[in-house]
């Protein structure tokens, strides 16, 4: 219970409600995770301190920091929780070295490796010290916030979808940036994001959240099987977490585990050869579901781990698939 | 060009009008960033004292400060008495008149540029750990500095006109209150004032236009910082 930040939000604004109850653990990353308009970003605002609760409690590491019951409430600026906005709210009368020192200058305890400077190289905006902000791309403004955010050295990052700018290989690039800023500075994190690519990538822990309430929770692989984590998915987006070492892809993956969908997914039911997919491997059917529209989920057990098969209700019959059937699941690299 | 009493009309009004900016400022930006707050009790009420000179008749301004701050007035007995310092008919009353008949325009303009800065940036500094006050000082001051002067300087043009005020607590004094109005209004009195009068105006005219033509310039140029 205590190396963790606890959070019970009540909110209620226009026609919207939260009412969200989850933990994140304190040593680790952890995707917030649903669609647009879930109240992600709410939840964010709630825990840095930035909105007021209507009722709940948090807490971190045992240290109250809202509790509506006992009257406690510690304004944003005491919290020690950093918060990146989406839209990086960069302070435009200061140029990049400005913004990073406004938050260095203020940080209680600087760790000796975290000068500006040091953190600018991390961020490979080194180059960029003395620009002004109006002069930045989207991407640079995107890792000039994260390093100031790093700089005011927070006990708890909050961050809400930092890669919204970004798109393909500087998305992946930003993420394996999110790791390696874990690893370096040893800050735990709450990445919102709407995109599950996203959260595989980044995440150890996972939270779904639907219209203001936790639908499920716990370690990413454990909770991502679950049928309320799959309800928040687009019917497109239906797939599993496999390990990125096990895969050939190609995209270079910076990340352990990489989300396979089920529309990528072929299956066999004799050994294929001849082949061009990079990514076969043998397995056996371990769950039939049929979905709404009539399609089926076909739910296949590997060695390195589960795949879902999107198959029409058609091809099962005509593979006469069933249970624990040994089956071969194919993927191509480049739908990864 | 001009004479030397009208370069010490000049002069006096210049001087009176920039300390009457400089002691308005002291006043209105605290009150114009608490103005600009949501809510809080007292605000209705603590505007309406804000907007009174501008509703009130300037010389009733001055009847009060005359009243308040005279040499007989409680608070200008105790002045005078303890510290010697006179207000009523100095050049000093005389600012002090004009910097609270120029205070609704300065609150207004800075509670302007006050509410136009992005409230997501208080935000940002806010969990960067800048309690209120800092942030105050680093983030909105600064954001909101070029509109805080293109109203210190409309404040300042307007000061330059100041009549009924002045003329009621500070006196028509030349060489020490006597600013462009006031001695427009004596030469007027006087039975052959009538060229000067017209100089004097034309002068307080050039003042005005200059003085309004910069405070849009620095609002224009802010606005292009702002992007």
């Amino acid at each position: 219970m205590n190396d963790e930040l606890s959070v019970e939000a009540h909110l209620r604004f226009r026609s919207f409600r939260v009412d969200a109850r989850f933990c994140a653990p304190a040593n680790a990353i952890s995707a917030l995770f649903g669609p647009s308009g879930a109240g992600k970003s709410v939840l964010l605002d709630l825990i840095a301190g930035v909105r007021r609760l209507d009722s709940g409690r948090i807490s971190l590491r045992n240290r109250v920091l809202d509790d509506t019951s006992a009257g406690v409430r510690v304004p944003a600026h005491e919290r020690g929780v950093g918060l990146v906005f989406q839209d990086a709210r960069l302070f435009p009368h200061l140029n990049v070295r400005g913004n990073l020192n406004f938050a260095a200058s203020r940080a209680l305890r600087l760790a000796a490796n975290r000068t500006v400077e040091s953190v600018a190289a991390h961020f490979d905006i080194a180059a960029l010290l003395d620009r002004r902000i109006g002069a930045l791309s989207g991407g640079e403004k995107a890792r000039v916030a994260l390093a100031r955010s790093i700089l005011s050295a927070p006990d708890f990052l909050l961050l809400d979808e930092p890669f919204a700018a970004l798109d393909g290989a500087r998305r992946a690039a930003f993420i394996a940036t999110l790791r390696s800023m874990h690893r370096a500075f040893g800050i735990p994190m709450l990445v919102v994001t709407h995109q599950i690519d996203d959260a595989v990538a980044l995440a150890e822990h996972i939270i779904g959240v639907a219209a203001g309430r936790v639908v499920a929770e716990g370690p990413l692989q454990d909770t991502l099987s679950s049928a309320a984590m799959r309800a928040l998915l687009a019917k497109r987006d239906v797939g599993s977490a496999f390990p990125a070492a096990k895969l050939r892809s190609a995209a270079a993956m910076h990340a352990p585990m990489q989300w396979v969908r089920a529309d990528h997914v072929l299956l066999a039911v004799v050994q294929p050869t001849g082949l061009s997919a990079r990514n076969i491997w043998a397995g056996h059917v371990e769950a039939l579901e049929q979905e709404a529209d009539g399609a089926v989920l076909v739910q296949v057990r590997t060695e390195p781990g589960a795949l879902f098969a999107r198959l029409t209700a058609d091809s099962v019959s005509e593979l006469n698939l069933s249970l624990n059937q040994p089956i071969w699941a194919i993927v191509k690299a480049h739908s990864l | 060009m001009l004479s030397a009493a009208e370069w010490q009309i000049l002069l006096v009004s210049f001087g009176i009008a920039a300390r009457a900016v400089a002691w308005a400022m002291l006043v209105s930006i605290p009150l114009a960033w608490v103005l600009s707050r949501p809510r809080f009790p007292g605000k209705t009420i603590l505007d309406a004292i804000a907007h009174l000179p501008l509703l009130l008749p300037p010389v009733l301004i001055g009847f009060v400060l005359l009243l308040v701050l005279g040499r007989r007035g409680l608070v200008g007995h105790w002045l005078e008495g303890d510290f010697g310092i006179r207000l009523a008919f100095t050049a000093d009353g005389a600012a002090l008149a004009t910097a609270v008949m120029i205070l609704p325009l300065l609150v207004r303009a800075i509670r302007l540029s006050i509410e136009a800065i992005d409230g997501g940036l208080l935000e940002a500094a806010s969990v960067l750990r800048a309690p209120p006050l800092d942030r105050f000082l680093t983030i909105t001051l600064p954001l909101a500095g070029p509109g805080v002067l293109a109203g210190a300087l409309t404040a300042f043009a307007a000061a330059l006109g100041e009549f009924g005020a002045v003329i009621t607590f500070a006196g028509n004094v030349p060489g020490v209150t006597q600013t462009l109005p006031l001695a427009i209004y004596a030469a007027l009195q006087a039975p052959d004032g009538d060229a000067l009068a017209f100089r004097l105006a034309w002068i307080s005219f050039s003042c005005a236009i200059v003085g309004f033509a910069a405070a849009a310039m620095l609002q224009a140029w802010s606005r292009r910082r702002a992007t």
